[in-house]
């Protein structure tokens, strides 16, 4: 019996000491050589497209969804506000330019030590332009995500972890444990749907492959009947394994957002998404 | 008569003491329950239905059904404590999830 545990123990270790000791670069190989493994029929560059590059039936009424897509009204409505000035007669283009910047997010901000998103750097843009934030998981800030993740589509994913900052790639393990990690009274890790679970049923619906999931939100879901955003989904995940979800945007979802990226790098940004 | 009355009195009182000795064992779980949920979110391993239950089990017994309301904090701390062992075990298991 003691032998039993001793082995066990040995290999939790093993298993410990060569994670530990693997490089994002490594940890992103294995991940993208997992799901390449598990589905050997699509081709790496499909799996920006979600459940549709794994399941043909949902993909064919996907397409069909594409010809008139349900987020091209939330597209609409983000471009009329991001070309909207502020109070202090500024706008977003002040903050991003020409809006075109989903491919330089989630990013790591030396400085502030901490993980930069999109929808935080839009409410910032805001604040620091005397307005009001905006609330974070749905609404004006998805809008604008959605128009500007449109017009960005195409840019490669290249989340960068700086090796010069150990902070950095603290942020990022942490992201990566809270991605492996069993939650709630389902005791479910995100992994253990999307990875290990990825292509099977729940209820009537398929799982999705976890490589390339960061690449297409916000999302319109039809359950929402509107555009949400990522960290709107991440607490959706996590209040549906019956575990307390976090706040959008603090500390725990940017560097799960951050991880989650990494794991995309080279796919295509492929946003907004329609989803059901 | 006088001896009706101070029965009365007498079963009164004890009712009140009743009643107020479940109010206090009610509190005390309560709290210990509550205590055990925060040490849960300090582990960011909090379920999502613990505080539902706390909450509910606070409105049951102002109602009076004091069972009920005990029944719902106890369900409650065990799921708290059902939180803190998970997160303890998954400290030193997540890892093992990651593909190589």
């Amino acid at each position: 019996m003691l032998k039993k545990y001793a082995l066990l123990l040995g290999a939790v270790l093993a298993l410990a000491w060569s994670s530990t000791y693997a490089s994002p670069e490594d940890d992103r190989m294995a991940f993208e050589n997992y799901f390449t493994t598990k589905f050997p029929g699509v081709p790496l560059n499909d799996f920006k497209n979600g459940i549709y590059s794994v399941d043909p039936v949902a993909r064919a009424d996907w397409e069909q969804i594409e010809e008139f897509p349900p987020y091209e009204l939330a597209v609409d409505a983000g471009e009329a506000e991001y070309n909207k000035p502020f109070a202090n007669g500024k706008s977003y283009s002040d903050c991003f330019g020409d809006g075109a910047v989903r491919g330089q997010y989630p990013y790591w901000d030396g400085e502030r030590k901490e993980v930069i998103t999109l929808e935080l750097a839009i409410n910032e843009c805001r604040t620091s332009n005397g307005e009001k934030p905006l609330k974070w998981n749905k609404g004006k800030i998805a809008e604008l995500s959605a128009y500007m993740s449109y017009i960005s589509r195409g840019q490669t994913v290249d989340v960068k972890i700086p090796e010069d900052d150990p902070e950095a790639l603290a942020a990022y393990e942490r992201g990566k444990q809270f991605y492996y990690t069993k939650r709630g009274q389902l005791n479910f890790s995100c992994f253990d749907c999307h990875g290990t679970g990825a292509g099977k049923g729940v209820r009537l619906e398929k799982l999705s492959p976890a490589l390339g999931h960061a690449t297409h939100w916000p999302v319109y879901r039809s359950k929402w009947g509107a555009i949400g955003t990522l960290h709107r989904r991440f607490g959706g995940c996590n209040r549906q394994v019956r575990a307390k979800n976090f706040k959008s945007q603090g500390q725990e979802y940017r560097e799960l957002e951050y991880f989650l990226t990494y794991m995309s790098n080279g796919q295509e940004f492929n946003g907004p998404g329609a989803r059901r | 008569m006088k001896k009706y009355v101070m029965s009365s009195l007498l079963a009164l009182s004890f009712a009140v003491a009743g009643t107020s000795l479940a109010g206090d064992e009610f509190e005390a779980a309560w709290q210990a329950a509550d205590d055990k949920r925060k040490e849960a979110a300090s582990m960011k391993s909090e379920w999502r239905d613990t505080k539902k239950m706390l909450d509910k089990a606070k409105q049951v017994a102002e109602k009076g059904d004091m069972d009920a309301a005990m029944t719902l904090v106890a369900m409650a701390h065990e799921q708290a404590a059902d939180g803190i062992a998970q997160a303890e075990r998954e400290a030193v298991m997540w890892i093992t999830r990651v593909p190589r």
